[in-house]
């Protein structure tokens, strides 16, 4: 009997308990604005502006009742002095409670990423709201305003869209956290990717990621080209099914002379060395392929052909990736390849002398690259699809 | 030990004062019987006093409840051969214990009674008493009316594979049941009785070697302290000697299948038959036995194996689907899959609750459902079924009230509960729901993990009659396993059944 009154008693202090605690995060579903996306800008005025795309739950169809003409998302943007500011304004437009832990896509207005990262930085590591497995994303010749805009027909939600093409492993990706490592490493560069509007002002209308953003401390220091992407992905992404294509032949009548592969496998190693205190490396990109299309008279079936062709590939990757070493060693000026991580690695004691000097002596640096690639498959056919007329 | 607060209830004193002590002698008058008789049964319609002359010249009287009488063994087993036989050799009436002992051509087997109380005791149990005149002695003799049912499949506990016998309401008969299927002297029944009124037999069942004789003797000393006026049911016992009785978990198992006690009793358990109840409980018991089907052990075992995880897996949800809805649906929004979140958003858009009420509104409604299912006639039983799933599940959703994801998780909690074989379990496991769903509204995740921590806590505590309850498992013994988280296959099981033993 006693253990039963004492169990009340224990009872009775955890109501207490309950009672008293002044916290209470509960918070229902249909009290949240679930931001999908969100984006900053910095307006023609020096402004701060913030924008969100905010999923409309009534919009989505479901079994009961079809959304059908209903809005899926809205687009909310507020602007200030700093983002806070900025933040606190947006929350005084809504009758719900602003709730990131949805947020798939953050994007950087391009003005914006010129001007610095710094307040973006500063925001995310601190807020506990913050889910570092969001995609972050520089807008191309836009602002995140725009893009957070642009309609995507495919999905119900835009910014949902944009996450699922990041989440695909075609597309260069970047995570948060990911993005966040690069800026506090002293031997990284920050790289995200680009985003930009397609047949914009026709009712096609709708966004591409095909590009990088390359940065070089905080501050945005360019975009890669479309043809880099592969390159990239090849190098510092994730280096699945790679496709290239190359002139194999000079181009005639019957034929283009391309003959287009697909990686199966793919790496790449960096070596570095110092030679009389200055940083060299040496970058091998190894691929294994597969021939996808062959638009020319080899037949790949013969070896020396085949030689021939691998040989071709090498040469000519080789040489556009030395491009856009170029383009982004030398132009760009920015180690997003973390070669500067490798030399920590490789030669510790070194890197602690130049860690500092790292930005300036990473431009020049001499880099030498090499490509191995093997032809493994050459697909149904060997030969041509149709008979030699 | 539990202090028994019950020897003292004035209550039961009061009863026992108006059962009539008549501490006296039998007389070798039959007129004083008669007259003693009548004064402890005045106002007994149903009681028959006959005089006859027994032997062909003995002046007799017989005495008995008419409702209670066999009337066919009572013409052929003792009348006849009472009026038939010839005169015994010897008219000493001191010497008819002798000659009906031995010389008495009836299935009917005579006891010798020496005192009015005693007398009053058979005679309410049942029993015919022949008073014989010149002897002091009674004689008692077994007719009664063996008030059958016929055996049928419990309804509790289907199986698909197995025996469809169920115990019934008569003692001799559930005993019969359980003698059928062990052979063996070494099988053993003590009958004790309870209750100062109903004065119910209580037979404890067990094999000698291999249920633990502490035990035994544990489990009789708590059934004779108990005090009480009538035991109705096995339930009364239940919760009358057991350890924990403001434990919401059953630490006995009751069972109406012969087969499933058998099954106990070969591995060391104890049963407790109650005359008048088809329930048997079993005991000690673990927490894993309210997990088990006596259908385990006729299947094969890897199906009995799923099964096991199956009913484990849904009895976790049983207890905790609607506090994980509630907790993270409230509190932990970032661990829904987004498009499940905007799913549920959007089913939540319209609801005027909080979701902690709808659930609570729908789990009340559910286990009212539930109970109205099992108290209603039948035919009406399925009106209820009709009117739950269509005014519940399908108006309330699209009158907006409840939103559509509510009734799923309720739906498969209520499924999941019908899992549990145990009712017993069953039902420990539907009230220890509300409170955690309480928990979780309130402190989202962790209170629902601090409420899930005071669950394991309070049952690694429990003991069923010093066995702890959630033995195998803590604490750790391999061999036990095999029964509890698998259903070994009979080879490896062997083992298993010869370690439990005592």
């Amino acid at each position: 009997m006693s253990r039963f009154i004492r169990t009340c008693r224990y009872m009775l202090l955890l109501i207490i308990l309950c009672m008293t605690t002044g916290c209470w995060d509960r918070r229902e579903m249909d009290d949240l604005a679930l931001i999908m996306g969100s984006g900053i800008d910095l307006t023609d005025s020096g402004l701060v502006e913030v924008s969100y795309q905010i999923a409309l739950p009534t919009g989505i169809p479901s079994a009961v009742k079809s959304g059908g003409s209903q809005k899926q998302v809205v687009v909310i943007s507020a602007k200030g002095n700093d983002l806070q500011e900025a933040l606190g304004k947006v929350q005084q437009q809504m009758s719900r409670y602003v709730y990131f832990g949805h947020r798939e896509v953050f994007l950087i207005g391009e003005s914006y990423a010129r001007h610095g990262l710094n307040q973006v930085q500063d925001l995310f590591t601190r807020f506990p709201e913050t889910r570092y497995n969001s995609y972050v994303l520089t807008a191309y010749g836009a602002t995140a305003k725009e893009i957070l805009s642009a309609p995507y027909p495919m999905e119900l939600i835009p910014a949902l869209a944009i996450s699922k093409i990041q989440s695909s492993r075609q597309s260069f990706s970047v995570k948060f956290d990911e993005f966040l490592k690069a800026f506090s490493s002293p031997g990284t560069s920050p790289v995200t990717a680009a985003i930009r509007i397609i047949h914009k002002g026709t009712d096609k209308e709708s966004v591409a990621i095909d590009r990088t953003a390359v940065y070089l401390g905080n501050k945005l220091s360019g975009f890669t080209e479309p043809s880099e992407l592969d390159l990239l992905r090849w190098w510092i992404g994730d280096p699945y099914r790679l496709g290239f294509t190359i002139q194999a032949e000079p181009e005639e009548k019957d034929y283009k002379g391309t003959i287009s592969v697909k990686s199966s496998e793919s790496r790449v190693h960096v070596h570095t060395k110092i030679l009389d205190d200055h940083p060299e490396a040496k970058v091998i990109f190894h691929t294994v392929v597969k021939v996808v299309s062959n638009n020319t008279r080899l037949n790949l079936d013969n070896e020396k052909n085949r030689k021939n062709v691998e040989q071709q590939f090498s040469r000519q990757l080789q040489s556009r990736i030395e491009g856009l070493l170029t383009h982004v060693q030398k132009e760009m000026r920015s180690d997003i390849f973390g070669m500067g991580e490798e030399i920590h690695i490789e030669h510790p004691y070194f890197w602690k002398k130049i860690q500092d000097s790292w930005s300036e002596i990473f431009p020049a640096m001499p880099v030498q690259v090499e490509v191995e690639l093997q032809i493994e498959q050459l697909g149904k056919t060997h030969g041509r699809a149709y008979p030699k007329k | 030990m539990r202090v028994n607060k019950r020897a003292t209830d004035p209550f039961a004193k009061k009863i026992r004062a108006l059962e009539p002590e008549v501490n006296i002698p039998i007389s070798e008058q039959i007129m004083e019987n008669k007259k003693g008789i009548a004064q402890v049964f005045a106002n007994c319609s149903d009681l028959v006093v006959r005089e006859l002359l027994i032997f062909g010249s003995m002046p007799a009287m017989v005495v008995y409840l008419d409702v209670l009488i066999d009337k066919q063994l009572w013409d052929d087993g003792f009348l006849e051969p009472l009026m038939q036989e010839a005169a015994p050799p010897i008219s000493d009436p001191s010497r008819l214990e002798e000659q009906l002992k031995f010389g008495f051509s009836s299935i009917v087997q005579p006891a010798v009674v020496k005192n009015m109380t005693e007398t009053a005791r058979r005679i309410v149990s049942g029993e015919t008493i022949l008073f014989i005149e010149g002897s002091a002695q009674a004689f008692a003799f077994s007719l009664k009316d063996k008030l059958n049912r016929a055996l049928d499949e419990p309804s509790t506990e289907a199986v698909i594979r197995g025996p469809r016998y169920g115990f019934i309401e008569k003692m001799s008969i559930n005993l019969a049941l359980i003698r059928h299927r062990l052979r063996t002297p070494r099988l053993k029944t003590e009958t004790l009785s309870a209750g100062s009124l109903s004065r119910t037999d209580i037979t404890i069942v067990y094999i000698e070697g291999i249920a633990d004789k502490s035990v035994v003797e544990e489990l009789k000393r708590r059934i004779a302290g108990i005090d009480m006026d009538s035991i109705l049911e096995s339930g009364y016992i239940e919760e009358l000697i057991s350890d924990h009785p403001y434990s919401p978990f059953p630490v006995m198992q009751a069972t109406q299948r012969p087969d499933m006690t058998t099954g106990s009793l070969i591995e060391g358990k104890i049963a407790v038959i109650t005359d008048g109840s088809p329930m048997v409980l079993i005991l000690p018991v673990t927490f894993w036995f309210g997990f088990q089907s006596a259908e385990d052990y006729y299947m094969k075992f890897m199906f009995a194996t799923m099964l096991r995880w199956l009913r484990y897996l849904f009895a976790f949800f049983a207890m905790a689907l609607p506090s994980i809805f509630i907790a993270v649906t409230t509190f932990h929004q970032e661990m829904i899959p987004t498009s499940l979140t905007l799913s549920l958003a959007a089913a939540r858009e319209v609801v005027p609750f909080p979701a902690i009420v709808e659930a609570l509104i729908m789990e009340t409604t559910f286990e009212a459902l539930r109970e109205a299912g099992i108290r209603l006639p039948r035919p009406v039983g399925q009106t209820i079924s009709i009117v739950g799933a269509l005014v519940i599940g399908q108006a309330a959703v699209q009158a907006g009230i409840i939103s559509a994801t509510i009734i799923i998780v309720v739906s498969i909690t209520g499924i999941s509960s019908f899992l549990i074989p145990n009712p017993g379990m069953s039902q420990a496991i539907s009230i220890i729901r509300f409170p955690l769903m309480l928990l979780a509204a309130t402190f989202g995740l962790y209170g629902l993990g601090i409420g899930l921590l005071v669950i394991l806590v309070h049952l690694v505590n429990l003991r069923s009659f010093g066995v702890p309850y959630m033995s195998p498992l803590a604490p750790l013994t391999f061999n036990g396993l095999a029964d509890t988280l698998l259903r070994a296959p009979w080879q490896a099981l062997k083992k298993r059944h010869k370690h439990t033993r005592h």
